[in-house]
């Protein structure tokens, strides 16, 4: 009775086999593919490396390179202009350079998921590397340091020169440079001018006191661990990223600076509990601007314009304020990171590939960035250019540079930190240094936890 | 329970005469059907279905080669998942990395799968086909009709054709829903995760490890056991209430727009049924907003002063009423949402059902004098619930694996204010599959989501199994043929 | 056929007939009640209304972001309908809208032909595998979908399917035989003497299911059809790890709409969003109004026996 169906199913499924493997054959994504099922005695062939590479037909230079890009959905229209440089920037080549969509702050996810399909060029934040690299789904630089040196003229140490030297560490891991840093992406504070001195954003509580009394809020994200660590590391306490992976965190204990965790949440938990603090969710900061409420937000660049937009000209930047425990005053220290562009190991031009990242991240690109996007270079040159100078975001971002740190933590650190944000912004810790002992010891278990 | 052992019994007892009918085919079979068992298509020839026999001579050529060619480079490496590790060399004159012949662990399981479905299935039609022979023969020999090919497509479209409707959607469920059902049993055993990824890297058999680490002290996470049993809680709390607030909703709402007091009940229908016909990524998302901290709902009671009375009352501690961001409130926000866009559908559906109620019943119990309620509760309850008791029970599994809903409400909204949440990357308004779906996006630790996903699937069918001995008595099917 | 339509319409028609002589009797007392029924009634629509009203508003509105301290905008306009139709980098709604559409016309008959054919086989057919192929079915329901969502990327890359609607369109409709059980709740409720009248004339099974059977499911061929048609304008999990190349002019609705409401765009997107939401919902609530009559007794018929 069921025999054709039987029959059926496994013709069909025989049949389909050999339509996927021409399928794979035309479409070079994936190594395995092209040499399965269509051809059985070629596969014994392409088991030879070399023979491998020697089928593979070199890219003379009237070959078109087909290469793909991933880059913000805000980014697009300049990245278009920056392909266009490119491919006149080297007009022996002819290109087919595909752009799609991809938020820095999601890029991880979607390379991570399949890196044999991901883009051959992509933008990410800084924070990523480490999963990235862990993966194998990020290219070492200096394996492709020839062509770098043969094409750009580049090598690495001349790019590394380039960029101010916080970005090229946040671009090394375990001593490997993987990544073209693209734009400094630091948070300060936003202040609006009418509202608050300058010398009213130097220190937190006068900046509370000033908000408060007109009526202003201070918008500041307690829920993530990119803001909410300022104090910690401000204090002197430490994260680090360890080998395996696991973070550790010292932020239950007494800091190099002779601070103790429990009199930074207390200050903390001051700051949340004043009527003029605003806590705002994550990703909020765009929306605080419109809300009109606020008078200070911290955010970063990316926020520049809204801050203009609802603040007028008046609008300013100020690095992190500082504040007082136990009559010494510590600056708060933000958390230095960039966003950068990586080159995938599995694409099939690797070395086109990395030229094209190399190139929208050089000094004429991130200039351009800036004019288009009010995006803070990593470039020490790009950095100097008068226009970009005079940035008030940037400026902040300059200011701050001496106190900034870099955050160095797994991916464990992130949801027990924002949880540990979220409690002390809807105050249920409580106020007793036991109870706020225990919770800091709670936070850094999960912080420090291994990694299944 | 008899049923249960009986349909055990029956189960085997029909494995045991499969092969026993196989057995007797091959002990008594004449040459050619014993030839059929290594070439498919000798059993037919003989009998001179000729086009028969080359179809399945060619089936079985393609099956050969399949298994010659194809199979061995992934089935081989089966036992280790491969061992040569991903390593490539940029080439300086092709400005192209050269990669070396490297294993993909992910990919040598899928396809010795694949191979091991393929070859299951030949099993069965091998020994179909020596049955085949062998009744073939008999025929033969009691001077039967032989089927021409001619009469054999005739019978796809009589006898056997539930044959022809089943074989493509069989075919598309067993690639589809089959062979990644297959694969991720089989993850639970590998230690899949972002330190074995490939193809950069490898990864392998662990055994039972994983289900070990998830039930024993530590787990998953530090708090692991903690948060698989909150939010294992929260599944179950919010199947229950998902389910049942929309289905007495859906009744209640049904009754109210049907009593014959309504005016235009086409109009208010009309109106309910807009709320379906807006995709539910967009309700969802428009809602989550509508309730966020800052949002329009929140400015509303504000104005109105109700939060500053909450906050009086000492329900809220925030300047704004946490709809989506507190645990309680979360809670119940997202069942009353789901209320929102659950009923008008089931609504729908109890107008239908509701439509068919043995009207000589109402009419006797008014007669009887029996109010409302009583109408309500002794006849009009009783009969929806007898009529509609298999769809509560799979509406309960799929509100255990509602995705959509929890997912869209909470991703990016809530942070947890639970340490011990927090530390196992979860939320109080999780489910476990978007807790699972988490633990995959973020943190890529397949093998575990996979041992959840097992879990999740023996808890939905230890429920199935109850609710369908226990709810639903007896098999109704035949009652309407 | 029209010996459907007249069941129909005699239903409710017998209704009134019947419960008219008590209507005096309570009348003097129904004045009021009624009025409270039909006002709770009202109240009960208006709530329901109430976000998707907050939809149109703010679609209408003339402000850019989603924290409005209004219900009703301040101003009104019709600019971001004019914008959603003035394709950018990150919004190319017409696009989508026919991307989706042709996957949901395709999968509307993939999906209706797979249903109803596994539908009819386990309704009508008698063959031994039957009952064990059911258990299995409901084995393979009880799976989240979801999870197997990876082995099903690997499985369509492949075959060089991801990026490509038709892959996307085998992603939803493969496996659709699965939910065959509404629809064979329907086909059991159809008079089996039909079918053996038709077998003595001489039909075969593909004549009965063909000439007779199809024709006297009206209801619940229209209720899958309508399942299959949304299914793609809903979903976004699927769409957006199939098409995963950052290609926007691939996206389908939900993904690209999604995509709006990412944290650096929501601020500019979000009313535009609100716009695709409602030209997204418009043709589906009219085939809805259309078919509403099929669809709850597809579902009803269904149900009862499924």
């Amino acid at each position: 009775m069921k025999k054709l169906l039987v029959m059926l199913l496994c013709l069909t499924m025989v049949l389909s086999l050999v339509a996927c493997g021409g399928n794979g054959d035309g479409k070079e994504s994936n190594p395995l593919a092209g040499s399965d099922g269509t051809n059985p005695p070629e596969t014994q062939g392409a088991q030879n490396p070399p023979e491998t590479q020697g089928a593979q037909n070199p890219p003379a230079s009237g070959d078109t390179i087909s290469l793909t890009m991933w880059g913000a959905e805000e980014d697009q229209t300049l990245l278009t202009e920056l392909i266009e440089d490119f491919k006149a920037a080297y007009p022996d080549q002819k290109f087919d350079i595909q752009l799609g969509v991809e938020s820095e702050a999601t890029a991880k996810d979607t390379v991570l998921t399949d890196p044999q399909a991901a883009a051959d060029v992509y933008a990410f934040a800084s924070d990523q590397l480490p999963a990235l690299a862990d993966a194998g789904a990020i290219l070492d630089l200096s394996t492709v340091e020839p062509a770098l040196q043969s094409l750009a003229g580049k090598t690495i140490a001349d790019i590394q020169a380039a960029n101010t030297q916080a970005y090229n560490d946040l671009a090394t891991y375990n001593g490997k440079y993987y990544a073209f840093p693209s734009v400094a992406d630091g948070w300060f504070m936003f202040y609006d001018g009418n509202v608050l001195s300058e010398d009213d954003v130097k220190d937190w509580d006068t900046m509370m006191k000033a908000c408060e009394a007109a009526g202003k809020k201070v918008g500041f994200t307690f829920c993530s661990g990119w803001y909410n660590a300022c104090l910690f590391y401000g204090a002197g306490f430490n994260t680090t990223l360890n080998a395996d992976g696991t973070t550790s965190c010292d932020f239950n204990g007494t800091s190099s600076k002779g601070v103790k965790g429990v009199d930074v949440v207390k200050y903390m938990q001051n700051l949340a509990s004043s009527s003029a603090m605003m806590a705002l969710p994550e990703g909020g900061t765009s929306a605080a601007f419109t809300g009109g409420e606020c008078a200070v937000i911290f955010s970063g660049c990316w926020d520049s314009s809204a801050a203009q937009k609802a603040w007028g000209d008046n609008y300013a930047a100020a690095p992190l304020p500082s504040f007082t425990i136990n009559g010494t005053s510590y600056a708060a220290a933000p958390v230095k990171s960039c966003k950068m562009v990586g080159v995938n190991p599995f694409s099939k031009q690797t070395g086109w590939a990395t030229l094209l990242a190399e190139f929208i991240t050089n000094q004429q690109s991130q200039v351009k960035r800036f004019e288009q996007r009010a995006a803070a270079p990593t470039n020490i040159e790009a950095a100097k250019d008068p226009a970009v100078a005079v940035n008030k975001g940037v400026a902040a971002l300059n200011a701050q540079a001496s106190t900034a740190i870099i955050q160095s933590v797994g991916g464990n650190y992130w949801a027990p930190a924002a949880s540990f944000g979220e409690q002390i912004a809807q105050g249920t810790i409580g106020s007793d240094d036991a109870a706020i002992q225990t919770a800091l010891d709670d936070m850094v278990t999960g912080v420090t936890a291994p990694v299944a | 329970m008899s049923k249960i052992t009986s349909a055990i019994g029956g189960f085997f007892g029909a494995i045991g005469r499969y092969f026993a009918d196989f057995g007797k085919a091959m002990a008594k079979g004449d040459i050619f059907v014993k030839l059929s068992l290594i070439w498919w298509g000798a059993g037919y020839i003989a009998r001179k279905q000729y086009v028969k026999g080359i179809i399945m001579t060619l089936l079985e050529a393609g099956i050969i080669l399949f298994s010659i060619f194809f199979a061995p480079q992934y089935v081989s490496k089966f036992g280790t998942l491969g061992t040569v590790q991903f390593e490539q060399v940029f080439d300086v004159n092709t400005m192209q990395m050269v990669p070396n012949d490297y294993d993909h662990s992910f990919l040598i399981l899928l396809f010795s799968l694949f191979c091991f479905v393929v070859w299951t299935v030949t099993f069965f039609i091998c020994i179909s086909v020596v049955k085949n022979a062998y009744r073939l023969q008999l025929r033969a020999q009691s001077g039967g009709h032989i089927n021409s090919f001619k009469d054999d497509i005739a019978d796809y479209f009589d006898k056997k054709f539930h044959v022809t409707l089943l074989s493509l959607p069989v075919l598309g469920i067993v690639i589809f829903t089959v062979i990644p059902i297959l694969l991720l049993v089989f993850v639970a055993f590998t230690n899949y995760d972002q330190y074995h990824m490939p193809p950069a890297a490898l990864f392998t058999w662990v055994g039972f490890d994983n289900f070990k680490s998830l039930f024993t002290s530590g787990g998953l996470t530090v708090s692991f056991s903690y948060a698989f049993g909150r939010i294992l809680g929260w599944t179950l709390v919010w199947a229950f209430f998902a389910t049942f607030t929309t289905y007495f909703g859906g009744i209640l709402m049904s009754l109210l727009l049907n009593s014959k007091k309504t005016v235009v009940p086409k109009l208010w229908r009309l109106l309910l049924v807009i709320t379906i016909a807006v995709p539910q990524f967009v309700s969802l998302l428009l809602v989550r907003y509508f309730f966020a901290n800052n949002g329009i709902v929140n400015t509303i009671c504000q104005n109105i002063g109700l939060t500053g009375l909450l906050r009086n009352w000492g329900l809220i501690n925030t300047t704004y009423i946490p709809f989506l961001t507190a645990p309680i409130w979360a809670h119940v926000t997202i069942i009353i949402i789901n209320i929102w866009i659950g009923v008008p559908y089931q609504m729908l559906v109890a107008t239908g059902i509701l439509m068919n109620l043995p009207s000589d019943q109402l009419e006797s119990a008014r007669i009887d004098g029996a109010n409302k309620f009583q109408v309500f509760r002794y006849i009009t309850m009783p009969y929806m619930f007898q009529v509609t008791a298999p769809t509560l029970v799979t509406d309960f599994v799929k509100n255990i694996n509602n995705f959509n809903v929890i997912f869209l409400l909470t991703d990016g909204v809530y942070t947890t204010t639970n340490q011990m949440m927090a530390n196992s990357q979860a939320k109080e308004t999780d489910l476990l599959i978007t807790w699972l779906f988490n633990l995959t996006q973020n943190y890529y630790n397949y093998k575990m989501a996979a041992v959840i996903g097992i879990v999740v699937f023996l808890i939905c069918a230890v429920f199935t199994l109850i609710a369908f001995n226990f709810l639903i008595s007896g098999d109704k099917e035949g009652v309407y043929n | 056929m029209s010996n459907e339509n007249s069941v129909m319409t005699k239903e409710p028609a017998k209704a009134p007939e019947t419960k008219a002589p008590k209507a005096p009797r309570r009348g003097h007392r129904l004045g009021g009640s009624r009025v409270g029924h039909n006002i709770i009634i009202a109240i009960l629509c208006v709530i329901w209304l109430i976000p998707i009203v907050w939809l149109v508003c703010m679609s209408f509105s003339a402000g850019d972001g989603m924290y409005v301290a209004s219900f009703f905008p301040k101003q009104w306009s019709v600019s971001h309908y004019v914008k959603l139709f003035q394709p950018d980098t990150v919004n190319q709604f017409p696009r989508w809208f026919l991307n989706t559409f042709k996957i949901a016309v395709f999968n509307c008959i993939i999906q209706t032909c797979f249903v109803l054919m596994v539908a009819y086989a386990t309704s009508f057919g008698k063959f031994k595998a039957r009952k064990p192929l059911m258990n299995v079915a409901v084995m393979l329901n009880l799976f989240p979908g979801v999870l197997t969502m990876i082995a099903v990327y690997f499985l369509l890359r492949e075959f060089g399917l991801t990026n490509s609607h038709f892959g996307l369109l085998l992603v939803y409709s493969a496996s659709s035989g699965l939910g065959y059980l509404i629809c064979k709740g329907f086909f059991d409720t159809v008079p089996r003497a039909l079918c053996e009248a038709a077998r003595i004339d001489g039909c075969n099974e593909a004549k009965i299911f063909t000439r007779i059977v199809i024709p006297t499911s009206r209801p619940i061929i229209v209720y899958t059809i309508i399942n299959a048609f949304l299914a793609p304008w809903m979903d976004f999990v699927f769409a957006k790890m199939i098409l995963n190349a950052g290609i926007s002019s691939q996206y389908t609705v939900a993904v690209g709409l999604y995509a709006m409401l990412e944290k650096s765009l929501i601020n500019s997107y979000f009313t535009i969003f609100c716009c695709g939401g409602i030209l997204v919902s418009i043709p589906i609530a009219i085939l809805f109004f259309i078919m509403q009559k099929f669809y709850v007794e597809g579902v009803t018929a269904g149900s009862v026996k499924g």
